[in-house]
């Protein structure tokens, strides 16, 4: 239970601890992707992860800006000369103490539709100020204080298409396991012993560029020599094979959205959106942005809501919204969650240059459909830095964690394997109760574990009961009774139900109670 | 052969001819030798060199390509001489970027800086690199001034530039390094009026403090100074400081070997090279040259474990390919009509290594090209695109469909008669795979490309009856075409082979 001990992850970053373990109604309505994880439907296969990695360092602080602390946040010894005004900060559903710049109105519009989610203060302990060592570290998932020459969705490709190159393309998996737009390999995608993508830049000119399936004889080198002609062989040879599925998915994929013109990610991430539609089995795509280390002039000195800041945060935010909107449209959004990071965030305090120094915690974005909690953690707490850096919330390996395990339904095993340890999953994909909900203290549930009946104890019960459910972790409804002995508490009589886990949740007009029980005997 | 391929862009087939039987230590002399500073690029429209005027910025995207273009053919054409090549590592060390700079004289002006120093003093070398205007907006020097220090220069001055991340350097001297750094601005950026450019130091937004270091400088003091010549000697002294740490010319020598010897540094190689080479350099009081030689004429550089070891840069395979066919670009300053050729030139080298992922004076990050320092090194340059076009890029030459400087690029059957016996199929293959790759092939590749690629399986006494009818009849076009068709396939081939790929 060690990855899964929600209330550790509260502490860390909830204003409010409470995080209730349990799946709200639309898991039950339309099962939510952590219970399909817990089953590990067989229609998992067909799930993408896109990550859009932010090179150079976003400024996290101008990107998801803190409503809450503005007289901090734009005082003369702050962010002054780059501060973005409260008037001008795009405003979020229900999250009033949270704005976006005013650049990504994109974004904007998919948060107020539950398909963008911030996870705030992401970092890492003892964080690196190098982009070198920082991109380094994020890619391959180590503690700062090691080293690994793998990628960490590169050893999860790795788990989960053993073999590969050698013994593939196969009909289960006729494709890349990842595809990279653009340029050299990242080290996200390499495994212990391969990379796991094939890179493109243009899905119409692969197969002509590739040419025909080389035809070389076998090489005897051995050494350095022997180890670069092998790869640079294999290579070839992927390549080869690979160039007329790319060819086939991209002819027969469409976008039907239209995309941003001049913005070089929205162009990338037109051809994924086509060759998802065209069929791709492609597990993992991964796109590049860059120019985010914005030392100096990143705002405007006459208007800091434009500048180079905002020319890149709208680049990224109007490519997300197009590439949402065709995904629906092309009617695989289901099937699809986005992801951005960056090395790292920025310093606090700005410079005297207009822009911002290397810095650690930032806010990270994951999109799709399947997102379910809209902010994970809470905003930055501007008077409580680090050698004027932020303090970190979540790791991100938290996030990684949620990927895996409630976005691609991997086992735990598998998940430590590729993060190279256990972390307790950042609840992105999960529904969490927040500050809206009653406090820990004010929810009793006993005994637990229970054997023939427990009993529920809240004031939120005075108001009445609006529905009381009981599922297993599968997800399936169990039919139970119930009594109410006082006002403020609700009997439930388990008995007859097998020994396990379940879940009893309960709404009331003040809110919702979900609890995890467990039954022994 | 191998050192003139590590060493240079590889060799022309007249110094190939020129060099052969020389020792190393008489090719390393001549690698050594100084060379004259190559004549500044021209402006197509006027004839006239543009680095020296007022900033044009209607024309400002055309002239930076021009530097580009240039740079591309000052590479192609040099004579047998380490200069070049050098001056490709330290842009790839002192990075700065025109997409940031964007002034094309301040790209100029930094390419000529790399040159001037590129075997000369690296103290001298990193005093003037800080100063240089590129650099001064690249990295935000011009930025930093007392009271709200920037810090990106002096970080990568010392993580990337000198000391190296391993050289225990802490936040603390990141900060210090920043405020000895304070002051420094860059001169006639974009000016439209003023030709003259380069760098200032405005005592008055210089902090005057003593900077103090930790014990990785050996808790050195700078003292803080004032007045105008403040910037330049507590810059001298800062560099001092950085050079004195041990670790600075041992992450300069492996940067070296990276460069021209192998990626891979195990403790054997650190310590039986990489030490002894860095004990060399600081010795010579960070001179280059001394260095250089050294690498270049030790036993190891010339063992057979470390050739091919090198993957082809984009600019290695371009240029060593355009130099192996001896195509030159011409004399730009004799007339328009070689001026035009000649940024043709320029512009399809740039062009095809830029597409390949090696931009010329725009490397992706202040890391520079992720070849040289991130896992698998060489490797990042090759992926099923890059390949792909590497192999496009060949097929490209020989298919007669481009014509550079109105001439055919590589003429196969020209190439052929150069070789010793070209009507016997085994020898013409066997000397033309040691001339086109760095690492011999085994008999059963030799005799694959024999008799699969270059005679589609007719047997071998066939390729003698179809040469001499060809000889017999040179305008009879389908005996030539017989011949020319199969010697194509057969250099496209080796230009698509993975041992081609690398040196």
């Amino acid at each position: 239970m060690k990855r899964r001990n929600f209330i550790q992850l509260a502490a860390s970053s909830l204003a409010l601890p409470v995080l209730i373990d349990g799946f709200g109604a639309k898991a039950f309505a339309r099962q939510s992707s952590f219970v399909q994880s817990l089953i590990n439907l067989a229609d998992q296969s067909d799930r993408v992860l896109v990550i859009i990695q932010l090179q150079g360092g976003n400024d996290g602080l101008n990107t998801v800006i803190p409503l809450d602390q503005m007289s901090v946040y734009t005082g003369a010894n702050f962010r002054k000369n780059i501060a973005i005004s409260e008037t001008k900060a795009l405003k979020l559903k229900n999250y009033a103490a949270t704005g976006l710049h005013p650049a990504m109105t994109g974004m904007q519009q998919l948060f107020n539709e539950g398909k963008l989610s911030i996870v705030q203060g992401v970092s890492y302990p003892t964080p690196n100020f190098s982009h070198f060592r920082a991109s380094d570290i994020w890619m391959t998932a180590v503690d700062s204080s090691q080293t690994a020459f793998s990628g960490w969705a590169g050893r999860y490709l790795d788990k989960r298409f053993p073999e590969f190159p050698d013994k593939y393309p196969t009909a289960q998996m006729p494709d890349p396991p990842a595809i990279q737009i653009g340029y050299v390999t990242a080290t996200t995608l390499l495994s212990p012993t391969d990379s796991m993508a094939i890179v493109l830049q243009d899905p119409d000119t692969f197969a002509r560029l590739v040419g025909d399936k080389p035809n070389a004889p076998a090489t005897t080198l051995t050494g350095y020599v022997g180890k670069q002609v092998e790869f640079i062989r294999q290579q070839q040879a992927s390549s080869v094979s690979y160039a007329g599925q790319i060819k086939t998915a991209a002819t027969k994929g469409k976008n039907l959205a239209t995309y941003p013109a001049s913005n070089t990610l929205a162009a990338q991430l037109k051809i994924v959106a086509r060759l998802i539609s065209g069929g791709m089995q492609t597990k993992v795509y991964y796109l590049t942005m860059g120019g985010f280390d914005t030392h100096a002039t990143q705002v405007v000195t006459t208007d800091t809501s434009t500048g180079t800041h905002a020319t890149l945060l709208k680049t990224l935010s109007d490519a997300i919204l197009s590439f949402q909107t065709d995904l629906a449209q092309l009617k695989v959004e289901d099937r699809v969650v986005g992801m951005t990071f960056s090395e790292f965030g920025r310093r606090a305090i700005s410079n005297g240059s207009f822009g911002t120094d290397h810095g650690t915690s930032a806010p990270m974005f994951l999109f799709g459909s399947a997102i379910k909690t809209p902010i994970v953690g809470k905003n930055p707490n501007l008077s409580d830095l680090d050698n004027n850096n932020l303090k970190m919330q979540t790791d991100f390996r938290q996030v990684y964690s949620a990927i895996l395990t409630d976005w691609f339904g991997t086992d735990d095993t598998t998940e430590a394997a590729a993060l190279f340890k256990d972390f307790s999953v950042a609840p992105v994909f999960r529904q969490t109760v927040t500050d809206t909900e009653p406090v820990a203290s004010e929810l009793r549930l006993y005994p637990n574990p229970a054997s023939s009946e427990l009993t529920l104890e809240s004031s939120l019960l005075g108001q009445g009961i609006a529905t009381l459910e009981m599922a297993d972790m599968q997800g399936r409804f169990m039919s139970v009774t119930t009594s109410r002995s006082t006002a403020t508490s609700v009997r439930v009589n388990v008995g007859h139900l097998p020994m396990g886990n379940y879940i009893l949740r309960v709404e009331t007009p003040q809110g919702l109670l979900s609890k995890r029980v467990m039954i022994a005997r | 052969m191998y050192l003139l391929r590590r060493a240079t862009f590889g060799p022309t087939p007249d110094q190939g001819k020129a060099f052969a039987g020389q020792t190393a230590a008489q090719v390393v002399a001549k690698l050594l030798a100084d060379q004259p500073v190559p004549t500044p690029p021209l402006d197509l429209a006027t004839s006239k060199t543009f680095h020296d005027l007022p900033f044009d910025s209607t024309n400002a995207g055309k002239l930076n390509l021009y530097v580009k273009y240039w740079w591309s053919n000052v590479m192609l054409n040099q004579p047998v001489s380490l200069l070049e090549k050098m001056t490709l590592f330290w842009s790839n060390h002192f990075v700065t970027n025109d997409a940031t700079v964007n002034d094309y004289r301040f790209m100029y002006r930094y390419n000529a800086l790399l040159r001037q120093h590129a075997l000369g003093s690296f103290k001298i070398f990193t005093i003037a690199m800080t100063q240089d205007p590129a650099m001064l907006r690249f990295l935000n020097g011009n930025q930093n001034v007392v009271g709200t220090a920037n810090e990106n220069y002096a970080r990568e001055l010392q993580e990337l530039f000198t000391t190296g991340r391993d050289g225990g350097y802490t936040e603390t001297d990141i900060r210090e390094a920043a405020k000895v750094l304070t002051g420094w601005a860059d001169t006639g950026y974009r000016d439209t009026t003023n030709a003259a450019i380069g760098s200032t130091f405005r005592a008055n937004r210089h902090d005057t403090t003593d900077k103090k270091f930790s014990a990785a400088y050996k808790n050195a003091t700078i003292k803080g100074r004032t007045g105008a010549d403040a910037g330049l000697a507590e810059l001298t002294d800062l560099v001092d400081i950085l050079l004195a740490n041990p670790e600075t010319p041992r992450y300069i020598c492996r940067e070296l070997y990276r460069w021209f010897v192998n990626y891979d540094i195990p403790e054997t190689i650190e310590t039986n090279f990489i030490q002894p080479l860095a004990n060399l350099f600081r010795q010579s009081n960070f001179e280059l040259k001394p260095v250089m030689s050294a690498l270049l004429q030790s036993q190891h550089f010339f063992d057979e474990t470390v050739r091919g070891a090198v993957i082809k840069s984009p600019m290695d395979l371009v240029i060593g390919t355009f130099r192996f066919w001896g195509l030159q670009a011409p004399d730009p300053a004799q007339s328009t009509t070689n001026l035009t050729a000649y940024y043709q030139i320029g512009n399809y080298l740039y062009s095809r290594a830029k597409e390949q992922q090696q931009d010329l004076l725009n490397p992706p990050t202040v890391f520079g090209w992720t070849a040289y320092y991130l896992n698998d090194y060489y490797q990042q340059w090759i992926n099923s695109t890059t390949l792909g076009l590497r192999g496009f890029f060949a097929d490209a030459l020989t298919t007669n469909a481009l014509k550079l400087n109105g001439k055919l690029t590589v003429d196969v059957l020209a190439y052929a008669k150069t070789l010793s016996d070209p009507t016997d199929p085994t020898k013409l293959v066997n000397e033309a795979v040691t001339q086109l790759l760095g690492i011999p092939l085994d008999q059963s590749q030799k005799d694959f490309l024999i008799d699969t690629v270059l005679l589609s399986s007719i047997p071998r006494y066939e390729w003698i009856i179809e040469w001499n009818d060809y000889i017999k009849a040179p305008n009879d076009s389908a005996k030539r075409q017989a011949v020319q068709m199969k010697l194509t396939a057969f250099i496209q081939y080796i230009f698509r082979m993975a041992e081609y790929q690398v040196s």
